[in-house]
């Protein structure tokens, strides 16, 4: 899987600051609590080939939770592979 | 940069439901029927900017709190793109009956969080006797396990399901109740003693997003198999 690259992919800008939000009737939110909430709960999208495949430089799309049709899959592996060769 | 579908979130139909104008980086928020469910989606640039990423974030929060505020919901992620809108469309046709199943089951429930960690306050122990740390790092443990216990024992009825989860920023108890009772959860939690060594902080509601079951949680991609 590839939680692990989300943080190298979007890396927090340099004025993060953990502000703090306030939500009418539902006390305070931090920052930090939306941006976990956002990005680590609810569906995550992976199909099985962008997954197995992410090894061969699919990962460049975005992660796991990118989806693709097979036809766009086969068309990046196929071009990374011939830039491989060269 | 191309243009892709951001989906925000899933939920019931219901023609009462006030709907928010735009979402992240200002894009339209459109809908998207199928049978009777609704979904939130948006065409938006990909992929975003990293230093976008902060007010993207809290945009999409917008947007998925907007509908959460009146109805159950399931949230995506925000990094959830489709390639199009007859992307999503056929995504959706697949998982459809799991979607409603879970809205169904979860339509008068929300989320409420509380973790419980280490208070981050200076240690007290010798810092250069490591029998003295590992101890105090056994303590601490013990601590955490039973005030997990403890908050667990204190919500009694207003807790309907629960999750205990391990994480980074310390045990995270998810914690599923019902709409409209969580300033009883933050007051039986506050009544819960905390002893000095921890600390705990408790969020929501919440979308009920710990509880999802596995096909809609992590739908796996009929199309991309």
């Amino acid at each position: 899987m590839a939680h692990g690259h989300r943080t190298l992919l979007f890396p927090m800008p340099s004025n993060f600051e953990p502000i703090t939000l306030t939500e009418a009737g539902d006390g305070e939110v931090s920052l930090l609590e939306i941006i976990d909430h956002v990005l680590n709960a609810g569906v995550v999208i992976h199909g099985s080939l962008v997954i197995s495949l992410a090894g061969v430089d699919l990962v460049y799309l975005g992660l796991n939770v990118v989806l693709t049709s097979v036809e766009t899959a086969l068309r990046n592996i196929h071009a990374e592979e011939k830039r491989r060769l060269k | 940069m191309s243009r892709t579908a951001l989906a925000y979130c899933a939920f019931l139909e219901n023609p009462g439901i006030s709907l928010p104008a735009a979402g992240v980086n200002g894009a339209p928020v459109q809908i998207m029927s199928l049978g009777k469910l609704r979904l939130l989606w948006a065409e938006v640039e990909w992929p975003f900017q990293p230093e976008h990423m902060q007010k993207n974030a809290v945009e999409f929060h917008s947007v998925v709190s907007h509908v959460f505020k009146q109805v159950a919901v399931i949230p995506f992620r925000l990094l959830s793109v489709f390639e199009d809108a007859e992307a999503l469309r056929t995504f959706i046709a697949e998982h459809e009956a799991a979607f409603v199943a879970d809205l169904e089951r979860l339509s008068e429930v929300v989320q409420m969080e509380c973790v419980v960690y280490p208070n981050p306050a200076p240690s007290q122990v010798n810092a250069t006797s490591g029998a003295a740390y590992l101890h105090e790092k056994a303590a601490k443990l013990h601590a955490i396990e039973q005030q997990v216990q403890d908050v667990q024992t204190g919500l009694g009825s207003v807790m309907r399901e629960v999750r205990v989860r391990e994480a980074k920023s310390g045990t995270r108890i998810f914690v599923l109740t019902e709409r409209g009772r969580a300033a009883e959860f933050r007051t039986i939690i506050e009544r819960v003693p905390l002893p000095a060594q921890l600390a705990r902080r408790v969020s929501g509601p919440w979308p009920a997003a710990e509880f999802l079951s596995e096909e809609v949680r992590a739908p796996q991609v009929a199309s991309a198999k």
